[in-house]
């Protein structure tokens, strides 16, 4: 089990990456979709459906890769991303509308 | 030209454009030129809710416990939202199914308009609940003047395209002498036109006008008031922002040019127009804010915060459809109203046990004061 776990610790750790935000930073692993990890640090985002089907939480992408599990059903226009359902997959700028 | 039922010819429905190509002749789906209408098609039927399974008992009381200028403020948007899905439930039908040419976006356009129907049926569900009589209710919304005034805004476009695709289905190209309106030039590029603007105008309404009412049914829940009619505007939220991705999807798919050149180069000539669709909407729903609390507020609401959220609101979903934003308001000024337009199987609200109960049918209506403690307005 402690090994497992461990195990766990150090796979999070080679997958943080930061995201910038003006001036603030802020790390995120790859496990969970963006909006959530934003929200626990303390920063409000715009969403609705938290499901990927209503481009409420979309958010400008300045740079940085993301990638999506599934499909989102709203239209993801370039150089945005939908943050309830992106997962951060490099080191990241974003911008508010 | 003229509109059949079932179409003769045969063609590869995988090339044609969505509008305005042939009249589509088999109901098929194995196939999609575009699979996003079809995800929808299913989303929208995973929805499927009937107003009676919620329980409105406790609203009756409510509504009679309010003070006056909040019953004006109610009893107002409900005849706004009457009149929105009025329209919805057969516009898309009326003007859209005539000159759809995909089998998917057709089934789209048309469960997407029976949804719209049940949002009617739950309006007559709700004002049969709380006032005797409900007659009195609907006969204002053809008489009453600001929401008349919404009524020609919304339905000018679609009445418009109708016109011209009337024309073109029997006459074909050429200029027309319609009574009472002068001559009407039909042309292919000017039918296209008329077509982008009721898409952007429809997206304009189901993306920025029902946001003034939500907000406020949500306002009387997180007072513990008309909650059953919170479960109800919650299910309709749900809908709307599936239907508003629908048309942002038409939108930005006739702007790429990727589903029929000739649209791009409209979409592009259009973008004042549709800014300004944007922005004359935002500015009317502000005013209906005003008109709302024009004898007095309700706590946590008033005009002037709906009015910031009208212009955040439109500033979000201008973006989505690839405009530059149009307002200075950068933040959400009522943030906890997102919480109630959460999707019901996402776990964020601190209401999320009361809102399930509609499932499991009419049982928990009566929560107390104690377990909204964590709301803050
Ligand atoms: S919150 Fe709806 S798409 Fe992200
Ligand atoms: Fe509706
Ligand atoms: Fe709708």
């Amino acid at each position: 089990m402690t090994l497992t776990s461990k195990q766990d610790i150090s796979q999070k750790k080679e997958q943080m990456h930061r995201v910038l935000l003006g001036k603030k930073q802020i790390l995120v692993t790859e496990d969970e979709p963006l909006l959530v990890q934003l929200e626990r640090a303390g920063i409000h985002v715009e969403y609705q459906c938290r499901e990927g089907y209503c481009s409420s939480c979309s958010i400008k992408l300045l740079w940085g890769n993301v990638s999506y599990p599934f499909e989102p059903l709203a239209w993801v226009q370039s150089g945005y991303l939908l943050a309830c359902c992106a997962i951060v997959k490099s080191d990241i700028e974003i911008q508010f509308l | 030209m003229s509109y059949s039922t079932f179409n003769r010819k045969k063609f590869d429905s995988m090339k044609e454009p969505m509008f305005f190509g042939e009249n589509v002749n088999v109901a098929r789906y194995d196939q999609q030129k575009h699979p996003i209408f079809e995800k929808l098609i299913e989303k929208q039927l995973s929805f499927f809710w009937r107003p009676e399974e919620v329980d409105l008992s406790n609203d009756r009381k409510d509504f009679q416990r309010l003070e006056e200028h909040e019953q004006h403020i109610f009893l107002s948007n409900l005849k706004y939202q009457t009149l929105l899905d009025s329209v919805q439930g057969r516009s898309p039908n009326v003007a859209l199914l005539p000159i759809v040419s995909l089998p998917e976006l057709e089934t789209w356009i048309e469960t997407w308009s029976f949804s719209e129907t049940i949002h009617s049926r739950s309006y007559t569900h709700i004002i049969r609940n709380i006032v005797n009589d409900p007659t009195l209710i609907f006969d204002d919304i053809v008489t009453n003047e600001e929401i008349t005034k919404r009524a020609d805004s919304v339905s000018k476009y679609y009445d418009n395209l109708i016109e011209m695709v009337n024309l073109y289905n029997t006459m074909g190209f050429g200029t027309f002498n319609v009574p009472g309106k002068g001559d009407v030039e039909i042309t292919m590029p000017k039918l296209k036109k008329a077509l982008y603007l009721t898409v952007a105008s429809v997206n304009v309404l189901e993306a920025v006008r029902f946001y003034v009412s939500f907000a406020c049914s949500f306002g009387f829940a997180e007072r513990t008031l008309m909650e059953g009619n919170a479960k109800i505007i919650k299910l309709i939220a749900r809908d709307e922002a599936l239907h508003l991705t629908g048309t942002q999807h038409m939108m930005n798919l006739m702007a790429s040019g990727k589903d029929d050149p000739e649209m791009a180069i409209i979409a592009e000539e259009c973008k004042d127009d549709v800014r300004n669709i944007f922005i004359e909407a935002a500015e009317q729903e502000k005013e209906w804010a005003t008109y709302l609390f024009k004898d007095g507020s309700m706590i946590g609401l008033n005009a002037q915060i709906l009015g910031q959220y009208v212009e955040y609101i439109t500033n979000v979903r201008m973006q989505a459809v690839g405009l530059d934003t149009h307002f200075e308001t950068k933040h959400n000024p009522i943030p906890w109203i997102n919480a109630w337009l959460v999707s019901d199987n996402v776990q964020v609200a601190p209401q999320e046990a009361e809102i399930s109960s509609y499932l499991v049918g009419q049982t928990d209506n009566s929560l107390d004061d104690s377990d909204f403690d964590d709301f803050d307005l």
